[in-house]
Formats: structure tokens, sequence, C-alpha cells
């Protein structure tokens, strides 16, 4: 009970309160601007995080962590540009609900439901931190190359109409991450020579391109032709979930905070893999499938829960073990370690008020930064009182300013505009867009552990048929393929049934 | 319309403004100095203490900024074509040899001009305790009595880690398998039994030595050096006249004028002697190790031939 006490007057005092709000709303800043990510916000805030005492410093990286994974959301419900690519998975049902009306009741939604898969995670981390981590621990390349080709299959969800126009589309955007020196040898692949081209395409240049251009293109050329796209403006109100609404969404929550957590636990996977994966999951166990992707908010709470559950799976192995999963843990670590607490098995035995203030903390922040949400709600939503052409502008300098900034590179200006246009021409051959993300997601991860894997074996393929958990996700993602086909074959012959 | 598009294009003008104009100068420095960084984890933290600690000395500030991507040619590259005024620097180590010979950078140290070093770090081979290997020696005897190949996790193919895993199991006469796990990935891989060794830098093993599950079995300068762990030298330990060391320090493009050097020098003296710097150095595993320009440009100019020869032997060198 003592370390509890001492956490909990370690993590009240008022300069751990300033810190951790100002890490709420820096991050939250950092993560609704596509192109700037919760991983270049805590290097910015690290810096600051020397001159504190460990507690306020611990509040304020924490607080940045999580402020940047929850504010990716707006954008992705408001503008359908997702701040980070782990909201990439809530754009379709989430900018339809705005379109539809319904923004603030959405975007009050998901930050409600992150908050609770955020808090998922840390139950579970306070529970079961030696069981996740060993889990983590026995996810090795072969395991990992499984789990993405697993999170590949999603693609048979998120493909609208026609699956060979998804798998179009997903093998783009695998084509477009060989671009640059290849992870394992550094030999450069298609850069022509070019320096520039060395450092590869990058995810969010892409994503910014993707998701932005084609709106950008779509909303002025609509403007010049004299169309009005209408959002129901007048009708901008302050709506927030009812009980009895978020609770009808209960298993979908419970379900995707479980999944969320140990996809975050499991190094080099994160945020975009949970929450695609939990978007196909609730997808296929939904009533009605097929209202997804048209504005159903179930759509919107199964990734946004995952996305956070990510966050106390991901603190996992970096407090278990001193082990950071991605860039950002590793920023968190180092800020740790600089005041001189040092992560790992032994800081449980012999700091446990340590632990008890960073689990404190943890939740602090999830508090916050809900809080810090629900009262900009009344003013994010005033964005849609903007017209159009306006906000696509405003827009169109956020992708330059964010594409610049992930890399302070021009270089990575020009790639966004070339990328946005070139999706910008498949949208106008049907080719979803989401398959390409998930492509750009997965294609690294998946290129490095298969490679990584084989030169673990020596050449030999056999090392993913004698890993039983690489061949679990192996037959999942054979059973979700089967069961679409199967579905769609199905749809088709009915389909033509009917009119004989 | 027209209008619309005038004024992103004037939107675009001024923001290109903003970052790309250079004034007059006057007294260096009179306006914020860009330290690129290549690399993440402790390399870039402890590059973000030194860049704060040199803010307060030259007040003016030093801010870090992360260039990362093909073991350092990206962030060299950004920083040899800016103008050499002292105003882009870089936290540059041995991987500006590594990088070039790999062949993938078409120019060496030459086109830098040293500021100081700032410190070394020394990379250490570490087993699980339940290995049954008690050191360097029975390692070697018991797994070339097997025959089969060690597996050793290393940060990348062409790292630095690998280049000195495998000057050590050259010297050892070893067969070995090399598994590239990318920054920070091996220590995992070791604790969960996938790999026999792994090469990489004291603090990554720092909580499992302490913890038991890992042991350090050597560290590959030649001198003994006080990290986080207490272990032989690998030149003691059986691995005869075995020296690869990194170190890590500032430097600008070439032709930068030598009183703008000065000054960053005298500035990173003082940041390196500063007490927090020492006591976050201490805590990230990181020895600070000053040595002024000229020294520092003779050690990287006798590395830099080091580093080619061993390449060489070992056939990694592209060019």
């Amino acid at each position: 009970m003592e370390p509890v006490l001492t956490a909990l007057s370690a993590g009240t005092s008022v300069d751990v309160l300033i810190a951790a709000l100002f890490g709420s709303a820096f991050g939250l800043v950092f993560g609704a601007i596509p192109g700037l990510t919760f991983t270049m916000a805590l290097a910015l805030v690290l810096p600051i995080t020397f001159a504190l005492q460990p507690t306020a410093a611990i509040a304020m990286l924490l607080s940045t962590y999580i402020g940047g994974a929850s504010g990716g959301t707006v954008a992705a419900i408001l503008i359908g540009v997702p701040g980070t690519p782990s909201s990439a998975a809530s754009v379709a049902d989430g900018h339809a609900l705005t379109r539809a009306g319904k923004a603030s009741l959405t975007i009050a939604t998901a930050t409600i439901v992150s908050t609770l898969g955020g808090l998922f995670s840390l139950v579970i981390m306070l529970f079961a931190v030696n069981l996740l981590a060993q889990v983590a621990l026995s996810f090795g390349p072969a395991e990992i190359f499984a789990l993405v080709i697993f999170g590949m299959s999603t693609i048979c969800g998120l493909a609208e109409r026609s699956m060979v126009r998804g798998m179009i589309g997903g093998a783009l955007g695998l084509m477009a991450m060989t671009i640059g020196q290849d992870p394992i040898d550094g030999v450069p692949r298609m850069t022509f020579g070019s320096v520039q081209l060395l450092q590869g395409i990058d995810l969010l240049v892409a994503m910014i391109g993707l998701f932005a251009i084609p709106q950008v293109v779509e909303t002025l050329a609509g403007h010049r032709a004299g169309h009005q796209m209408k959002i129901d403006t007048s009708s901008i109100k302050v709506q927030l979930p009812t009980l009895r609404f978020l609770f009808s969404y209960r298993w979908n929550i419970l379900r995707s905070s479980l999944l969320g957590t140990i996809v975050g636990a499991i190094p080099g996977t994160g945020g975009p893999i949970a929450a695609f994966l939990a978007y196909s999951q609730e997808k296929r166990l939904a009533k009605h499938p097929e209202t997804w992707g048209k504005g159903d908010m179930g759509g919107v709470i199964a990734p946004e829960t995952a996305n956070n559950a990510v966050t106390g799976g991901a603190m996992i192995p970096m407090l278990g073990l001193g082990i950071p999963g991605d860039p950002a843990t590793a920023i968190i670590l180092g800020g740790f370690l600089i005041h001189g607490i040092q992560p790992g098995p032994l800081l449980f035995t012999e700091r446990p008020d340590v632990i008890y203030t960073v689990y404190f903390l943890f939740a602090l922040s999830y508090v916050l930064v809900t809080i810090l949400q629900l009262l900009g709600v009344r003013l994010f939503v005033q964005a849609l009182r903007v017209p159009h052409q306006i906000l696509a502008l405003i827009i169109s300098v956020m992708c330059v300013v964010g594409s610049f900034s992930i890399r302070n590179s021009f270089f990575d200006v020009g790639a966004m505009i070339v990328i946005g246009f070139f999706g910008y021409v498949l949208q106008k051959c049907r080719i979803p867009l989401t398959p390409i993300l998930l492509g750009l997601v997965l294609g690294p991860t998946m290129e490095r552990e298969f490679r990584t894997a084989m030169i673990m074996s020596e050449g030999s393929l056999s090392i993913f048929s004698q890993s039983p958990t690489a061949l679990v996700f192996f037959g999942f993602a054979l059973l979700i393929v089967a069961f679409h086909v199967v579905g769609s074959i199905r749809s088709r012959s009915a389909g033509e049934a009917r009119p004989a | 319309m027209r209008v619309a598009s005038i004024k992103t294009v004037m939107l675009a003008a001024s923001a290109l403004a903003v970052s790309g104009h250079t004034p007059a100068r006057a007294e260096f420095p009179e306006k914020p100095i860009e330290m690129t960084v290549l690399f993440g984890g402790s390399a870039q933290t402890i590059g973000q203490v030194l860049a704060d600690q040199m803010s307060k000395q030259l007040g003016s500030p030093v801010v870090a900024v992360s260039r990362p991507g093909g073991g350092g040619a990206i962030g060299y590259s950004y920083v040899k074509d800016t103008a050499p005024d002292g105003y882009n620097i870089v936290w540059n180590s041995n991987s500006i040899s590594t990088v070039h010979y790999q062949g993938n950078l078409p120019f060496g140290y030459d086109a830098f001009q040293p500021i100081a070093r700032i410190g070394m770090e020394v990379p250490v081979v570490a087993v699980r305790s339940q290995s049954g290997w008690d050191s360097l020696q029975d390692m070697v005897e018991k797994v070339k009595a097997t025959g089969r190949p060690l597996k050793v996790g290393i940060s990348g193919l062409g790292s630095f880690t690998h280049l000195t895993a495998a000057a050590l199991f050259d010297k050892l006469g070893m067969k070995v398998v090399y598994i590239p796990y990318g920054e920070g990935r091996a220590p995992a891989e070791l604790l969960a039994g996938r790999i026999d060794v792994a090469a990489q830098w004291p603090s990554q093993f720092v909580p499992h030595v302490q913890s038991g599950a890992l042991k350090v079995l050597c560290q590959t300068g030649a001198k003994k050096t006080a990290g986080p762990i207490d272990t032989p030298t690998c030149a003691e330990a059986g691995a005869e006249g075995l020296d690869v060391t990194m170190w890590r320090g500032l430097a600008a493009p070439a032709n930068t004028p030598p009183e703008v050097i000065a000054k960053l020098e005298a500035a990173a003296k003082a940041a390196t002697d500063s007490e927090e710097f020492k006591k976050a150095a201490h805590n990230l595993g990181f020895t600070p190790a000053f040595l002024p320009a000229s020294e520092f440009g003779q050690q990287i100019e006798s590395d830099d031939s080091t580093i080619a020869s061993l390449m060489d032997q070992l056939g990694l060198k592209n060019q």
C-alpha cells in the first residue's frame, strides 16, 4: 500500500499536473495535424523534461505520448485526413458521419472509447505486465511476419466493392515502400542514383498525399464547377454520446481493447496494424456489415479503441524489459534513463513506487486528454463552418508544412504532391486508397521480418512452419480470404438469380 | 479560382522565404544552429542533452534535428550541402567511414571539418546467463566443438556493431551468421533465445545484466572503459589485439571559418564539462571523452584507414 500512497502524493503535486496538462495539449496538437506525430512531439518535449523533477518529467512524456495517440482522430473524422496512420482506419466511417451532420457526436464518442481503450490497457498492464512481456518476447521475426500477413488480409474488409481493386491498391502500397535503401543489405533500390530517394518514401508523406490531395482537388474542382458540397452546418451542436449508446457497443470496445493491448506489446507493430485489425474484426462480427464504410459508428469505435489500447501495450516491454518497441517508446525510455530510472524487471521489485507513479500518471494523462478533447469538440466542429474551398486551401498549406517537417526535407513535399495526384487518378479508376495505405504501413515490416527470419534459418522456410504462433496467424489470414471469397461468390450468384 | 491559386503560391513562397533566408553575418551565432542527428535511441538522447547544454553556452539555441536513414547517409548528405557557416553541424560518429566504404555515400570524412570529439562508446558482446558459457574463450571452445555456426544479433549489416562483431569473430576464427535487427532489438531476441550472442551498446544490456538474465563477455576496446557494466576487454579475454571503439563528436561542412569552429569547439567543451551533461551521460551509459578539433581530426583520419582495411578484409567494402 505504501508505494501506492507515495505514487499518489508524488503524482498530485502542482508541477506534475502542469507538466501533464502541457504534455496533453502539446501531444493533442501534434497528433491532430497530419504529418506531425507523437514521436516528433516527444523529441521536442524531451529536452524540456531534463530540467524537471523526475515525476513531472515522466508526467510530461506520458501525457505527450497519450495526447499524440489520441489527437489523430479529430482530423480523420472532421476533414477526412488522418492526423496519424493509426487513425487512418477511422476515416471511412468517421468522415461519412461528419457529412451526415454527426461530427460532434462522432468525435466525442471516439474520444471516450479511446480513453476506455487506453485505461483497459492500463488494467492489463497492472495485472499481467510480466505475462505480456513474455508474450512480446515470444514474437520473433517469423511470428511478426505471420502477424503482418494476417494484417494484410484485412484488405478484404477494406476493399469496398471489388477485391481485385483492393489487392491492386495493396500491391501498389507494397511496391512504393521498396523504393530507397533496402532495410537489410543497404542496397539502393529504384533510386536512380539520387541520394534523396535513398531515404525512400516516408509513410506519413504518402499518407498525407493520398488522403488530402484527392480531396483538395475534388473540392476545388467542384467549387469551380459551381457545386457546393454541403454539410449541414446550421445544426452543428455539441452532442455527447449517452451511456446507453456506448453500452450498446460494449463487446466491440472490449474486443478491440484486448486486441490493441496485445498488438501494442509486440515489437515492430503498433497503432495502425491494431486499428485495421480491429476494424476488420468488428466489421465481420457486425450485424449490418453492409453499412460499414458508409458511416457506421462501430467503424470508428473499433479502430479508435484499439489504437489507444496500443499505448498501454507498448509500455509493457518498455517498462518490463527496458526494451522499446518503437521510436516513440525509445524516446520515453531515454527520458526515464536521463532521470536515473532504469526500466526493466528490477524496477518492479526495487522501485514499486516508480511503477505505481507511472500507472497513476498514465491514467491521469488519459483523464486530462479526454477533458481537453471534449472541451475542444465545440471548437473543432466550427471548422465545418469554413467554406469548403477555403478549408481545402488551409488543408493544402498544412500538408506542405506537415510533409516538410517529418524529415525536414523539401523533397518530401514534392513526393507528397506527386503521390497525392497519383492517388487522385487511382480514385478515379475506383481503386480504393485505404488498401494502398495498408500496403505502405505493413510493407517495410513485412519485408524486414521475412528477410530476417530467412537469414536466421539460413534460407529455410521451415522457420515459419515450425512456429505454432506463425501457423495460427497464417491460418487466420487464409480463413478470412476464404470467407470473403465464398461470401462474394454467394452474393453474386444471389444477385444474378434475382432478376432472372 | 484565380485568386485562390495566387494565394496558394504566395503562401508557399513565404514558407520558402522563412526557411531559406540567410542574413549577413555579424557575431557568430546570431541565429539558431541546427545539429543534425543521424540515429535514434540513446545516440539521439545524448545529442539532445549536448545541444541543450551548448545552447546555454552560446546564448543562442542549438536545435537537434533528426535526419535519420541510410545508415547516416541522409543526414551527412544534408549537412554537406549546407553553407559552411557553422549554422549546420552534424552529431557524427565513425559511421561517416562505415557508410562511405559500404558504398552508400559518395564522399568521406574529408567533406567535413571536425569541431570536437564528445565521447566514446564501446560495443560489448553478451550471451544468456543460462548459455553455459563462462567466458569468451569457453564459448569459442564449446561452439567450435559442436561445429554449428554461432547466431549473432547486430544492429544492421554494415553497422558499427556488425563491424565490431565481424572483427572479433574473425580473430577467433568462428563460423558466424549475422542477424540484422535494426536498432535496439537484438537484446530482446537474445533474451528470447532466438540468437546465441548479441553485439550491442552496453546501456542496452544494463537491466538484464542486473536481473541476471544476461551476461556480458567482453568489451571491444583495447583499453578497459569504465562503462555501466564491468567486463574485461576482448583482447584480455582471448581475441588478441582487438580494438574497436566508436567515437561521437561534432563536425561542420568543410571550409567552415576557423573562428566559427573555435567558438563551437569552446561551447562543446564547456557543455561536455558541465555537471548536467556528465550526469545524463552516466545515466545513459555514454562515456564523455572530449578531444579538441585538431586531435579529433587526426583520430578520424587514422580510424578511417583502420575501418577501410577492416571492411576490406571482411568483404564489406564496396568503395
